[in-house]
């Protein structure tokens, strides 16, 4: 497809001192779609987010955002992109309300107030748009919403500051089956919304329920990208656990990327 | 053969329906934004919403929030949604809803009733239908106006005459449920039925996840499953109106007997009886919507018998979800009631076997969704169903309408000159 990603990785390379953990590791993510990042235990997966999110520096590899060759040396530098990730401890505080949450540390301000009523109206607009039904009122402190609630409050605050893409690490973990759902359909509103998404998750039904395109990594590489309408839950499962794609109907190495070609088919050893 | 030009009075009652359509579904627009999204000069607007100002289905309003800029501001155009509303039915198999929606699709008030598993009775229905109404109607501002009624039932209906023809989870046979309806509501209005899953894809794509979509297939599932089919941006239903019964669809020639008399229909494998009985969740008190949820939630919390159910359930999902694809190439699948819950908790087998059995080309762009609005999907597009006629010919319908209630409700016609 023709089509540039917003971001795209390549050829990504980490090495915590002689322990090589990430290498030729490969991520794109495109506009209006969910590319769900899956992978064992140890994959590589939470070193890959932080590298993107500028908390780790990557040793080699390339970085383009929009196609144009960006550095990315801090939390901040990625939040300017537009980059914004949403850690499984979502980082909420239990005593402020929504809005304060959504705005903590930009704040609006009209004149030396804070302008409260646009910052309500938006935040209330933001979980709107999200069809975030079950919330009362913005102005519930964060300590009386559920888990599921509060994900879909962290998700509503990554979209606010114009994120062009959304990194969701692991949003439906903990959560029971309602909330669950919930969560599901906020993360697929907020690909349809225009985003990019990026999803880790060990749940291959919350990967298959959301999912446009499916990264999967295997020991510190990436063994596939492929398109999640393509694959079925069995060639992904076996990707994930053995680094190989399964010979399945649909033909899961003739629809591959390109991307870690080199690995497959060797015997899986240690990144 | 040629066609005669359509008179000027047809443009102008064309004119006056698409722009009352326009607010009706995208909500208020300012009448620069009508005039460009209509392709009509701002003098034409002008006189358009006017006539709906003066016959008190919109209002204009000085925009409330818009930075100051040079010049004076568009006038905002919003709807009347208190004053203009329709009546909404929803006929479930366990439930009853009856709502007051108002212009623009606001739900204003909504009566809703559980329905027991008893033998279909359509005067009892018709009965409690019409309490729902009188209580609704009764709460209404002394000037606002009925503008039509639309009921959505789970069952073939046919479109003539809103006959049930079929509604095997309900009981219903030949029933004139339509006739019956309109003549004890006693509002001087034809109750408009359609079949719920038709209606609930209408709702979809007017106001829900499937909005800009032409071509979408939506899947209800209640007792049974049904299916609403929207081809370039036009429901599919057929000769009579019987379309779109997909939960018929044969997916397993040998699999469970059916109620419908057939073997192997995607209702009778997926449905709930199906889906409780695989499980081994059967007994007193578990039916409905909530059993169906219960047993995707035991499935997710590791309950052997339920996660086998559900998988199995997903892979006919997928199958039947297959065929659709490669006959009708849909932008969109929508999953509503219960077909959400069974969705989101299977999509792992819906999706393993849609890649293996459609052809590549028609599944590249179909996207899989869950129903935006949720529950009331199908009571959405039965008003929706309610609000068509009154869209086709907002001034004719609202002056007959008030002749004939000038004796109950105050006519406010000259109010405004």
């Amino acid at each position: 497809m023709s089509v540039t990603p917003v971001l795209d990785l390549r050829g990504v390379g980490k090495s915590f001192g002689p322990v090589q953990v990430l290498h030729d590791v490969a991520l794109s993510a495109y506009a209006g779609e969910v590319t769900a990042l899956v992978g064992d235990n140890g994959a590589g997966k939470s070193t890959l987010v932080k590298c993107l999110g500028g908390i780790l520096p990557m040793d080699s590899g390339d970085y383009l955002f929009e196609g144009r060759r960006v550095r990315v040396n801090s939390p901040r530098e990625a939040a300017e992109l537009g980059i914004e990730i949403v850690h499984q401890d979502l980082a909420l505080c239990e005593n402020l309300d929504i809005v304060q949450n959504m705005f903590l540390g930009r704040e609006w301000r009209s004149g030396l107030v804070l302008d409260e009523p646009a910052m309500e109206e938006l935040a209330a607009r933001t979980l709107t748009g999200l069809s975030v039904r079950t919330i009362k009122s913005v102005r519930q402190p964060v300590s009386s919403l559920s888990g599921g609630q509060r994900q879909s409050v962290a998700i509503a605050r990554a979209m606010l500051w114009d994120s062009k893409v959304v990194v969701l690490d692991e949003p439906t973990a903990a959560l029971g089956l309602a909330q669950t759902q919930q969560v599901l359909e906020v993360v697929r509103r907020l690909a349809d919304k225009g985003r990019a998404v990026v999803l880790i998750s060990h749940n291959m039904n919350d990967v298959f329920a959301v999912a446009d395109r499916i990264c999967a990594m295997f020991l510190g590489s990436t063994v596939a990208q492929v398109r999640a309408s393509d694959v079925t839950h069995a060639q992904v499962v076996e990707l994930i656990t053995s680094g190989r794609g399964a010979d399945g109907p649909s033909g899961v190495p003739a629809r591959m990327n390109g991307v870690g070609r080199a690995r497959r088919g060797d015997e899986a050893g240690p990144g | 053969m040629m066609r005669a030009a359509p008179s000027q009075e047809e443009v102008r009652r064309h004119n006056l329906g698409t722009l009352l359509r326009h607010i009706h579904l995208r909500g208020s627009a300012s009448r620069a934004e009508l005039a460009e999204g209509m392709g009509l000069n701002r003098s034409t607007i002008m006189a358009l919403t006017s006539e709906l100002t003066a016959a008190g289905v919109v209002r204009e309003e000085l925009p409330r929030d818009t930075p100051r800029r040079a010049g004076r501001p568009s006038l905002v155009v919003r709807p009347e949604s208190t004053r203009v509303y329709v009546l909404a039915f929803d006929i479930g198999v366990d439930r009853l809803v009856a709502a007051r929606v108002g212009l623009g699709g606001v739900i204003l008030e909504r009566r809703e009733a559980t329905r027991p598993r008893v033998p279909f009775d359509p005067d009892e229905l018709v009965g409690a239908l019409a309490a729902f109404t009188r209580q609704l109607v009764r709460r209404t501002d002394r000037d606002a106006v009925c503008v039509g009624a639309g009921a959505a039932f789970s069952g073939t209906v046919r479109r003539a005459d809103g006959m049930i023809r079929y509604g095997p989870n309900l009981g219903a046979i030949d029933v004139s449920l339509g006739n019956a309806l309109s003549r004890r509501l006693g509002l001087g209005l034809t109750v408009s039925i359609g079949n719920d899953a038709n209606l609930g894809a209408l709702a979809e794509h007017r106001r829900g996840i499937g909005a800009g979509c032409t071509d979408l297939i939506y899947l209800h599932g209640d007792v049974g499953i049904g299916g609403g089919i929207i081809v370039g941006g036009r429901l599919l239903d057929g000769v009579d109106g019987y379309g779109g019964e997909v939960g018929h669809m044969v997916v397993n020639p040998s699999g469970r007997r059916c109620a419908c008399g057939s073997r192997g229909c995607l209702e009778a494998e997926i449905g709930e009886h199906a889906l409780l009985a695989n499980a081994g969740r059967t007994g007193a008190g578990r039916v409905g919507r909530d059993a169906v949820r219960a047993m995707v939630d035991a499935a997710a919390r590791g309950d052997a018998a339920a996660r086998d159910a559900l998988h199995r359930a997903g892979d006919w999902l997928g199958l039947g979800v297959a065929n659709l694809v490669n006959v009708f190439n849909p932008g969109m699948v929508i999953f509503g009631g219960t077909l959400r819950d069974i969705y989101l908790g299977s999509a792992a087998q819906v999706r393993s076997r849609l890649a293996t059995s459609t052809l590549a080309a028609p599944r590249e762009r179909v996207k899989l969704r869950t129903a935006e609005l949720g529950d009331d999907t199908t009571l959405v597009g039965a008003a929706e169903l309610a609000f068509s006629e009154v869209l086709d010919d907002p001034l004719e319908v609202l002056a007959r309408l008030r002749t004939t209630a000038a004796g109950r409700l105050p006519d406010r016609s000259g109010s405004n000159a």
